[in-house]
């Protein structure tokens, strides 16, 4: 139920799609108590919960995955009936997943029209693509060649097409689950458009996100989900971000990121006249142990590309990094970790961990020395691992992919921590998908890290992260250093325009320490 | 399942009978070993090779051929070429990142061209009896089957107790990230195809001991034995899950299966179709069983 200001507009239309008393179970775990949730035609309603709120299970009611134990689910007042997917299809909900299915080797044209049930066996291409062409008009990719292959597009690109394709099922309902994830701020500004250009059209947009930032760019109102339960709807106008917070924790989130350190040690990691082709012109950094230092910077900018080349995962990288002093040579992964380094991937699930293995065997799979291993001295380990980073230890035994994102990435981490020797971390994009709670609790082991003497050095495009946890913020634009602050010594202003149009020619350096 | 199959095998008419039941044990043994090795194979995200079956056979003739220098060369050539060869496989599966069934393939057509061109298609007998310590029976059990014994053993150990092994587990679970964990993908798989060959060309020396000859037709049909011995023991067809004691419980069944319908008077042929269907009904089944998870 949407709470209007008070003394405000009666209540407009019929609301497009409603659900009323759902409840869904699996086994003992209730993932949807007594859910209320109502959104109009043209409305921008943003979804956000922890983890475990019962997001992803709501959608997958919407869209006839699972069948709800309890409850109704109504498009225009209607009672449904939702068996499977097609029904949903067929009623007009559509859903852009977090992992798009585009066919890479098809064309714009052909991906747009993939799945589509209403398209006859002999159909007439003249008027398909007629259709294609007006579909991508409306979100704004009136230049786009319909015959282009989809793998050619960028990953802003592909997203804006896969919503396209929702468009030609005619869809009345747009669910999208974290569309942002991955985006350049550029890509994300057109499919912000876009959403906003269909919303104005009639369609009814469904926005799932961790970034609560997006939630008062984008939306016209929220849903808050608890433990299953849907705790408050309201306009974005009548809460703030840690109001958002609040409601979505059930407590008070004041210390979200812990306090700051410098440090004015000799410099732990060193890295000169880092050369990466297509991606980094010329990176230099010299940084000391127990501090966070972020890199922030757009997708382009390489900020990333940084990081693998240190771990050694670049094999086309050139220029000189010192550990402690020691030169380390670029392209080896072994040798990176034997210098120190501890890379977490961007990309946990197809890089970081081992899905299909169990998560004992993902912690020990750095830890494994030579002759027979012993697995009760392992099991220990593992166990000791999972509580410093905050992962149950009786799950020992589960799966890596029955984690949820959260604590996925505490496994990721989990796994290159303990070692007597203090390194350096590197993470791309540490807590992209995770949800507040986990995040927080990475970011409390993050800090006792570099407290104990290890380096962190992280890339992010969360720029109030940026902000929040860093110590040292390193700015990037296309591969070139822009700038480098003190935490206390920059807003997230300025970080933005640093690496969306630097004031000067990339190349001069400026620094401020 | 088990169970059934149990029943099944106790109900038909001559399965206890010990000679039965010998014979038994020594397929089992043959396939057996072939099956460990393929179980490395598999793990290590290589799905299966379809060069085992020649490799067996050209091991057991290069050992025949050896036994005029003496047993112990013998032994050393023919354990040595089946396990270099399908090390080599494994190399260019492993550094250059080669199709690994297309690399069989191609091994299997080298293998059984030279053979042919060297050998004119012929046996080769052992001289004497020089071999009866590898045949016959120790403590009642026929001695392939300690063989196979210790062969699962060992291979097991050094799935789950070494580093290796973890390293082969990632390997064919998740290859980026065991490269982004550090594993040196080219050795481990180039280990565990080393491994493979090994316990093939094993095999390929019991085969031909009992039997007292080597030749190119021993082998035949091995490796849809043993890829057959591997998935219905449970191991992933692609890789990262699995054991070789599942595979020796592959093993049993197929071959129980086989016997079975042996007794009851079915062909090769039939055989052979009972094994495609079982493979392929557990394919399905461990396809399903994924979905739902």
């Amino acid at each position: 139920m949407i709470s209007r200001s008070p003394g405000g507009d009666p209540p407009a239309e019929t609301p497009i799609l409603s659900v009323e008393n759902l409840s869904k179970s699996f086994g003992s775990v209730d993932a949807l108590q007594e859910v209320f949730f109502s959104v109009d035609p043209g409305e921008i309603r943003a979804v956000c919960g922890e983890n475990g709120a019962g997001k992803s299970t709501l959608v997958k009611i919407l869209t006839g995955v699972h069948r709800p134990d309890q409850g109704t689910v109504r498009i225009n007042h209607q009672t449904q009936n939702l068996r499977h997917p097609q029904a949903a299809q067929q009623q007009g909900i559509a859903l852009v997943a977090q992992e798009l299915s585009l066919a890479p080797h098809l064309s714009v044209q052909d991906n747009i029209w993939l799945g589509n049930r209403t398209v006859p066996l002999l159909h007439r291409r003249p008027h398909l693509r007629r259709q294609a062409r007006r579909v991508l008009d409306i979100i704004g990719l009136d230049q786009l060649d319909l015959d282009r292959p989809a793998g050619s597009l960028t990953i802003g690109e592909r997203q804006l097409v896969e919503i396209a394709r929702m468009l030609a099922r005619q869809a009345r309902v747009l669910i999208l689950d974290e569309p942002t994830a991955g985006l350049s701020d550029v890509e994300i500004e057109r499919i912000f458009t876009a959403l906003k250009e269909l919303s104005s059209r009639g369609t009814t947009i469904v926005y799932v996100t961790h970034r609560l930032g997006e939630v008062f760019e984008l939306c016209d109102t929220v849903t808050v989900l608890r433990n299953g339960k849907s705790v408050r709807s309201c306009r974005v106008t009548e809460i703030d971000r840690d109001g958002l917070i609040e409601l979505m924790l059930g407590q008070s989130m004041r210390e979200m990121y812990p306090p700051s350190r410098t440090s004015t040690e000799s410099p732990l990691l060193v890295v000169e006249n880092l050369k990466i082709s297509g991606w980094v012109g010329d990176f230099s950094l010299s940084e000391s142990s127990g501090q966070i230092v972020s890199i922030a910077g757009q997708i382009s900018s390489g900020a990333a590309q940084v990081l693998r080349a240190v771990a050694g995962l670049a094999y086309d990288a050139t220029g000189q990094v010192r550990i402690r002093g020691q030169p380390m040579s670029l392209g080896s992964v072994r040798g990176a970790q034997e210098s120190g380094i501890r890379f977490i991937s961007e990309d946990r699930a197809r890089e970081g961990i081992f899905l299909k293995l169990k998560v004992l065997d993902n912690l020990i799979a750095t830890r494994l020395g030579a002759g027979f291993l012993s697995w009760s001295a392992l099991h220990q380990l593992a166990s000791n691992l999972a509580r410093r980073v905050g992962l149950d230890d009786l799950r020992l035994g589960a799966r890596a992919g029955e984690l949820s994102g959260g604590n996925q990435q505490k496994l990721a981490l989990g796994r290159s921590m303990g070692q007597e020797q203090k390194g350096v971390f590197l993470m791309n994009e540490p807590t992209r998908g995770v949800d507040v709670g986990s995040r927080r609790d990475l970011y409390k082991v993050m800090r006792q890290l570099c407290d104990n003497g290890n380096l962190i050095v992280m890339t992010s495009s969360d720029l109030e992260e940026v902000v929040g946890i860093s110590d040292i913020i390193i700015t990037m634009y296309r591969g070139k250093q822009v700038a480098r602050y003190a935490r206390d010594q920059v807003t997230m202003h300025q970080v933005l325009t640093d690496i969306t149009h630097p004031r000067f020619r990339p190349g001069e350096r400026k620094t401020e320490s | 399942m088990l169970l059934i199959l149990t029943v099944g095998a106790l109900a038909t008419p001559g399965f206890i009978s010990t000679p039965s039941l010998a014979a038994l044990l020594t397929s089992i043994s043959f396939i057996g070993c072939v099956a460990v090795g393929m179980t490395f194979i598999t793990l290590s995200g290589n799905i299966m090779s379809l060069c085992l079956g020649a490799t067996l056979s050209a091991s057991s003739l290069i050992f025949m051929a050896g036994l005029s220098f003496g047993v112990g060369p013998a032994l050393a050539l023919g354990l040595g070429f089946g396990t270099l060869f399908t090390a080599a496989q494994g190399l260019l599966v492993g550094y250059l990142r080669a199709n690994p069934i297309i690399v069989s393939i191609a091994a299997l057509a080298l293998l059984v061209g030279s053979a042919d061109y060297l050998t004119g298609g012929q046996r080769i007998y052992s001289p004497g009896d020089s071999l009866v310590p590898l045949t016959g029976t120790l403590w009642g059990m026929p001695v392939e089957a300690l063989f196979l014994l210790a062969s699962a053993v060992i291979g097991q150990i050094i799935l789950s107790y070494t580093r290796f092994g973890r390293h082969i587990h990632m390997v064919g679970s998740n290859l980026k990230a065991a490269r982004a964990a550090g594993v040196s993908i080219w050795r481990t798989v180039t280990g565990s195809y080393l491994l493979a060959g090994f316990f093939t060309a094993l095999a390929g020396i019991l085969l031909s001991a009992r039997y007292g000859s080597g030749d190119m037709e021993l082998g035949v049909g091995y490796d849809y034995d043993a890829i057959a011995s591997v998935l219905v023991g449970g191991t992933a067809i692609h890789g990262g899950e699995g054991s070789v004691t599942r595979t020796l419980l592959g093993v049993a069944v197929i071959s129980a299966i086989q016997v079975v319908l042996l007794l009851y008077g079915f062909s090769q042929q039939m055989q052979y179709l009972m094994t495609g269907l079982i493979v392929l009904t557990v394919i399905m089944l461990h396809s399903l069983g994924e979905r739902h998870s």
